[in-house]
Formats: structure tokens, C-alpha cells, sequence
């Protein structure tokens, strides 16, 4: 048993550097990020103020790195971090953080506030002090493949069904395809359609893909529950596959985390650069619109709008891609107030939808999407990420709102035009 | 000096009409941000016969603040009021020397009592009064007599208002502002080297006009003059703005009129009217000549460093010492982030990695 107090905060040492120097250095107090969290705005309770999440990582680098500190540490002027702060702040940094990154981006000193809770994550874990039901998430993925136990036997049987409802045949580890898709486990279990969907698009560009038996899932529990190790694992699971099927690419599907973990985080935690490219679906599709490769006809006349994913809009940068494919589709698309960059979160991002204590909270702070929807009252709501779209309809359900939520890969399909121009 | 002749035949002799009279009235109300209505007002206080008599004692000065006042060019409608109709005693426009000087002021005080302005240039030395006295008394001594029975003192200029050259390290005098021996009565300071002609007289006739001082800022300076700082009444301000700056005497922004910032202008902290009200009747002033402005209306602006030193750059500290503290400074971060970064190593070696087994929820 290797988690404990001394190897929480081994790893919390290991994670200071200088942006978290440089941020914690030029934090104003202005509690700007406090209006940016919807924990914050949706209970007014100050204790979910971003940068009070912080508190734990803050008082050991003060205490520790700063010359003050260490003065004040050794005059005993600072209490050490100890096993009941972490106890008290692991609901603070697991159940009302969705790693949104509405406060990074509202932070009038640029500090990246959601990049450091996902460092003191990574203390937490080492200490012992995660969600359970991450850790059960964590157990699955690394015995197995999926975080929700999807097995190799299931996908076989789902990517055979949707092969034969499409007409398209899908084939797995064929080495040499231009693209080795992943999949994450909420579309293999809830929205399957997504396969066939795949099939369709990748038919009409012209492009080959395949999904590996041995790395079928995109999402990575390891980001989420804040262990490197864990996630550095899942990553190189998906580019030891990329080698072995010599692939040109690696495709994330429609998921948040999956592109933040694969896309950007990968490197950095498999220590190498990639020798692949990455690309998220959202991206490669309108890669393939501005080739003219996709050509549609029709289009949904009802009144939809898109909920930008925070890994993928605000923090991935795809919102013109998701907006130039959406106008493809529909013909009456209406935004919503705060879309794009500045978008709210569904509530269920950062592990959140998969810790189950969190439950009541995450259907509290669905109050600013809620709001947003019945602003523009909206007749579909079309989003790029299948975590978004389980738990948008998950709150819905519950505020009893009739809304379908679809997925923008399968609206496209949708409208595909069949023979290939 | 005893007989005050009326003002408005007093100008007709000199080539003013009652026209231009009534003119400078009104620019001086506006000077002083009064409104347009008062101009009347001040015309008329100044036209009175009978007006609080203005004594002008000077210190340790360089008559430098007179001679802005008279103009040798041209006698000037500042100088003709000042000096012609209100003016009991100064030492240098005096015709009278000696014991009458000195009757003419014990008079003035006499008959005016507690109602007469003290004007003042020049600081008073408390270090060794020797070093300037009038007839064997000490600046102090006259001062203090002059002062007692005065309404208010205006201190002309900046070694009155604060200490000026005088005071400059190492102030080997013991030189010191007017406004730091006067305690009992109002003092407005005027500083500049020297003060602009019309602060002087929009004072004087403030004080005439109303029976009260103007407004004036935590400095003792009138608001209405030293309410905002040369840089943003600045003409060449829109160059700062853009960036544009002349870097030599004699390069192409210089040519241009670019600002003179990086030649080391002032302007940004000194409070003073150069760039609005102007010298010379409004002609030009040094930023508008191309020099830069040296400050010289801020307190102990002789000894800010180099004239020519742009604001930005520091000064003051020894260049030895302070390359010795940037130095130690570097030291000590450098040495501050090896040691962080030892720490970081060594809890990346010490921390065990999070296994499977870690994460088993135990029943």
C-alpha cells in the first residue's frame, strides 16, 4: 500500500513549478473566479470559489517554496498540510470541479486555475483521498479496457451490428488504415449509432479507419481522478496500438476528457512526442467539408442550438469547426447567451458524472444551461461530446424539459449524401 | 511707494487701453477657473483705489521669480498692477533705500494690519544665518516681523515653496520653505523656477477680489494651476500615446516633435500650467522649444537625478550598490530556484506511483 499522507504530498511537491509559482505569486484576490464557477453561482457559497479549491496546493508551496514561507514554516508560523485538510477538501476538489475552465479563462491575470486543481488531484490520489467511484472507474480501466467495463467481446458484437444497420462493413485492427478511431464507452453503451454514423463519413471522404481491440477506449479516467501514472498508462495503450496498426492518425471521438487527456496532456505523460497526429472527430469532419469531401443535402428545419463541451470549445478551440459543420445541418440554428469560449458547463465534466455522491450537486449547477435553454428555447440541442450529451439528458429528464439531445456526428451522417461526388 | 495713483490711467500711460484691461480680467478669471460672471468682479477689485497692500520680502533667491514677473522686454500688465499700485516694498523694484525702504514697509504693515499680503522669493537659511541678512538682520528675524501681522504669505517660486536650490544636497545653508516656519497663517505656494507670471497675479488678484485664497492641493499650490500635470496638457502627449519618442537632440524625432520622454522630460510628474497657460505671453514653452521639462515646480527637483535621465530609469542608489543589490537579488533567486527545484526532484523520487492495487476500494 503505497498511498499515504508523505506520498500525497510527495506528489503534490512534484507537480509545483513555475507557472504554479507564477500564478499563486500574481493572484490579485479579486474573486473573479468565483463569478466564473457554476458551483459558485448556482449555490453562493464562497467555499466553491475556484481558488479556495486551491488552498491545500497554495499552503505547501507557500510554506515550502517561497523564502517567506519557508521563514514563517520554521518560526512555526504555518501549520502543515495534514490527513484532515485533504479530507475536508477532497469533496471540494472532486465533487464541485468539472476542470470546466470558465475561472482560467476568467482569471484577469491569466492564472490557469483549472490546470493546478488538476495537479492537487494528483496529491489527492497519492494520499488515498479520491471518489470512490473514480477509483472503481480507474480499477476497471486498468484490468480491463472501458471505465465502465465495455468488454473486447461486447464491442466486437456492437461494431458488428451497427456495420450491418448501416451497410457499411467495419473492420478492426486492419493494419494500415488511415485513421484508428476511439471510442468511448458512454457511445459504445448509449449512442452505438455513432459507429455506423463513422462508417458513413469516413466512407464518403475516402478514408480508411479501424478501431483496436486492445485500445478501443478514448476516454481516461487517469486525468480525471488526477493520477499520471494511471493516465499515462491509457495513452500509451492508444499509441502502442497507433504503431502496431500503422496508422497516419489517431482520432478522439466525441468526448471531452478523451481530447483534452489524448491531445493535449499525451505527450507530457507518456514522456515523448507523438509521432502520430491526433485529431478530434469535430476536427477531421470539417478538414473534410473545407476539402469538399462532404457534400450534403437537406437540412433539420427545426430550431437547434450546440452546447460547446468545455474540453472542446473552450478549451480545445474546435467552437468555428462545431459551428461551420453545424451550418451544414441545420437550417435554423439559434446560439444561445454565453456560447462558444464562455459556454457553461453540463455539470458532469471532470469525473463529476461518474461520482455518484455528487449527484444532487451536479443537477443543481445545470442552473445556467437550464437558463441558457429557456432563453432561446431551443427544439434540439446538438452537442459534440458524448459525457455532455448523457448528462444534459440525464438533467432534462429531471427538470422535465422536452429536449432531444443529438450528436453533431450523427446529424451529419444524417444528412450525408449517399453516393460519394 | 506711499501713493497709489489710479490703475486705469495708469495703463492709459502706458499704452493700455481699459479694453485690454478688461481683457486680461477676463483671461485671468478664466485662469483661474472661476466663472465668466466674476470677470466684472475682478475688474473691479483691481480698479479700486484703496486695495490690501503686497509686501515682497526676498531671501535666498536669484530675483529670477521678479524678473519672470517684470519681463525686461516690456512692462507687462502683471508688473504695472503689482508693482505701480499694490506694491509697498520690494527690494529690487524699490526706488527708496535704506532706513526709508525699511519705514516704507513698517508703514504698510502699520496701516494694514492684519490685512496686507506677504509675498516671499527665496528660502530662509536656518542653518548659519549669516549667510543672508538685510541691514545685519537675519531672513528669520524680518520674516517673522513681517509676517505677524499679514493676512495670508504666498511663497513665490520653488526655493521658497520648497527650499529650491538652496535646499539642494548638501544644503550647506540649512535652507528651508516658507511654508515650514509659517504655522499661524495660510500659505499658498507658487513653486517653479520661476512660477509663471500669471499664477502670481491670478493669486494676488483672487485674494483681492474675494478676501480669500484659491483652492489649493495637499502641496499649498492652487488647484487651478497645478491641478494636472505637464504631460497630460501636453501637446506632444499623442506621441507618448503612439509610442513616438525622440531618442537624441538631434535625430529625426526630435526634428519632428516627438515626445521627449526618453531625453528625460519631467512632464509626467511635475504639476504645474507650462504646457496650457505658456511663457513669454503665451508663446511657447521648453517642451515646445524641444527641451525637455526639468520639473523644476516639484519639490527637491534639483536633486531627482539627472535631467536628461528618463523617468523610467532608476537612480538615486549608488550604480555600484544597486548592481551589487541586482546582483544579490539574482543570487538569491537563482539559489532559491535551485533549491525548489532540488525539493521537486526529490519528491519526484520519493513519491511511490499510484498502482492498480492502490485503487481497489477495500469492502
Amino acid at each position: 500500500m503505497t498511498l499515504s499522507l508523505g506520498n500525497g504530498l510527495a506528489a503534490l511537491r512534484e507537480q509545483i513549478d513555475a507557472p504554479v509559482a507564477a500564478f499563486f505569486s500574481s493572484c490579485v484576490h479579486c474573486g473573479l473566479c468565483a463569478e466564473a464557477c457554476l458551483f459558485y453561482t448556482e449555490t453562493g457559497d464562497p467555499h466553491y470559489a475556484p481558488i479556495r479549491k486551491l488552498e491545500p496546493l497554495r499552503r505547501l508551496w507557500s510554506r515550502e517554496f517561497t523564502l517567506f514561507g519557508r521563514i514563517g514554516a520554521a518560526l512555526g508560523l504555518s501549520r502543515p498540510l495534514t490527513e484532515a485538510d485533504l479530507a475536508e477538501w477532497e469533496v471540494l476538489v472532486y465533487d464541485s470541479c468539472t476542470l470546466c475552465g470558465r475561472c482560467s479563462l476568467a482569471c484577469p491575470v491569466g492564472n490557469d486555475l483549472t490546470a493546478m486543481i488538476r495537479k492537487l488531484r494528483e496529491g489527492m490520489t497519492a494520499a488515498g483521498y479520491a471518489p470512490e467511484g473514480l477509483k472503481k472507474a480507474a480499477v476497471r480501466a486498468l484490468t480491463g479496457i472501458s471505465p465502465v467495463g465495455v468488454g473486447e467481446h461486447s464491442v466486437r458484437k456492437l461494431v458488428e451490428a451497427q456495420a450491418a444497420a448501416c451497410g457499411i462493413p467495419i473492420e478492426m485492427d486492419k493494419e494500415g488504415a488511415d485513421w484508428l478511431v476511439t471510442i468511448s464507452s458512454i457511445e459504445f453503451i448509449a449512442f452505438p449509432e455513432v459507429l455506423g454514423a463513422l462508417a458513413k463519413l469516413f466512407k464518403a471522404a475516402g478514408a480508411t479507419w479501424t478501431i483496436a481491440s486492445d485500445a478501443y477506449e478514448a476516454t481516461n479516467i487517469g486525468v480525471q481522478i488526477g493520477s499520471r501514472d494511471v493516465a499515462g498508462t491509457l495513452v500509451q495503450r492508444i499509441v502502442d496500438a497507433a504503431h502496431r496498426l500503422k496508422v497516419k492518425g489517431v482520432v478522439t471521438p466525441e468526448c471531452g476528457h478523451a481530447y483534452q487527456a489524448l491531445r493535449w496532456e499525451g505527450p507530457n505523460l507518456i514522456g515523448a512526442a507523438y509521432d502520430v497526429e491526433v485529431i478530434h472527430i469535430i476536427d477531421l469532419l470539417d478538414r473534410w467539408r473545407a476539402a469538399g469531401k462532404l457534400k450534403t443535402s437537406g437540412k433539420d428545419t427545426s430550431r437547434l442550438t450546440y452546447h460547446d463541451p468545455c474540453q472542446i470549445s473552450r478549451r480545445g478551440g474546435l467552437e468555428p469547426q462545431a459551428r461551420r459543420l453545424m451550418a451544414m445541418v441545420a437550417a435554423d440554428f439559434v446560439e444561445t447567451a454565453d456560447a462558444g469560449p464562455w459556454n457553461w458547463c453540463c455539470g458532469g465534466g471532470g469525473g463529476l458524472s461518474a461520482n455518484h455522491r455528487a449527484k444532487d450537486l451536479r443537477l443543481t449547477v445545470f442552473g445556467p444551461k437550464k437558463r441558457q435553454l429557456e432563453a432561446v428555447k431551443p427544439e434540439g440541442l446538438v452537442t459534440a461530446c458524448s459525457n455532455c450529451r448523457n448528462i444534459l439528458e440525464e438533467a432534462l429528464q429531471h427538470y422535465d424539459m422536452d429536449l432531444p439531445v443529438l450528436g453533431l456526428v450523427e446529424m451529419l451522417a444524417e444528412y450525408l449524401d449517399e453516393e460519394p461526388s | 511707494m506711499s501713493t497709489k495713483p489710479a490703475l486705469l490711467p495708469l495703463l492709459d500711460s502706458h499704452g493700455i487701453s481699459r479694453r485690454d484691461f478688461t481683457k486680461y480680467c477676463t483671461g485671468l478669471t478664466a485662469a483661474m477657473a472661476l466663472a465668466p460672471a466674476m470677470a466684472p468682479r475682478v475688474a473691479e477689485a483691481l480698479e479700486r483705489a484703496r486695495r490690501p497692500s503686497v509686501i515682497w520680502l526676498s531671501f535666498q533667491e536669484c530675483t529670477g521669480c521678479t524678473e519672470s514677473l517684470t519681463r525686461a522686454d516690456a512692462p507687462s500688465l502683471e508688473q504695472l498692477i503689482l508693482s505701480a499700485v499694490s506694491l509697498d516694498y520690494h527690494h529690487t523694484l524699490q526706488a527708496a533705500a535704506g532706513h526709508g525702504a525699511e519705514t516704507a514697509r513698517l508703514k504698510a504693515m502699520a496701516e494694514n494690519a492684519g490685512q496686507y499680503l506677504v509675498l516671499v522669493d527665496g528660502s530662509v537659511p536656518l542653518g548659519d544665518p549669516g549667510y543672508s541678512t538685510i541691514a545685519g538682520r537675519s531672513n528669520l528675524d524680518i520674516l517673522h516681523e513681517t509676517v505677524a501681522g499679514a493676512a495670508a504669505v504666498v511663497a513665490i517660486g520653488s526655493c521658497a515653496a520648497f527650499g529650491g536650490l538652496p535646499a539642494a544636497a548638501p544644503n550647506p545653508t540649512g535652507a528651508v520653505s516658507i511654508g515650514s516656519l509659517i504655522t499661524d497663517k495660510p500659505v499658498v505656494n507658487l513653486p517653479g523656477c520661476p512660477p509663471i507670471p500669471v499664477v502670481m497675479t491670478a493669486v494676488i488678484a483672487h485674494f483681492l477680489t474675494f478676501g480669500r485664497l484659491p483652492e489649493l492641493d495637499s502641496l499649498g499650490r492652487p488647484r487651478a494651476f497645478y491641478g494636472d500635470t505637464i504631460h497630460d496638457r501636453c501637446y506632444r502627449r499623442a506621441f507618448y500615446d503612439k509610442g513616438l519618442f525622440a531618442k537624441s537632440f538631434d535625430d529625426e524625432g526630435a526634428r519632428k516633435g516627438w515626445c521627449l520622454f526618453e531625453l528625460g522630460c519631467k512632464g509626467p510628474t511635475t504639476y504645474n500650467a507650462c504646457a496650457t497657460v505658456k511663457w513669454n505671453g503665451g508663446v511657447s514653452f521648453p517642451i515646445q522649444s524641444g527641451h525637455p521639462c526639468l520639473g523644476c515646480s516639484q519639490p527637491d527637483f534639483w536633486d531627482a537625478g539627472s535631467f536628461y535621465r528618463p523617468l523610467s530609469q532608476p537612480w538615486g542608489a549608488d550604480g555600484h550598490l544597486a548592481a551589487n543589490a541586482v546582483a544579490a537579488g539574482i543570487g538569491i533567486g537563482v539559489a532559491a530556484g535551485m533549491a525548489a527545484i532540488e525539493a521537486k526532484k526529490r519528491a519526484a523520487a520519493e513519491r511511490q506511483p499510484v498502482t492498480l492495487a492502490d485503487l481497489e476500494v477495500k469492502p
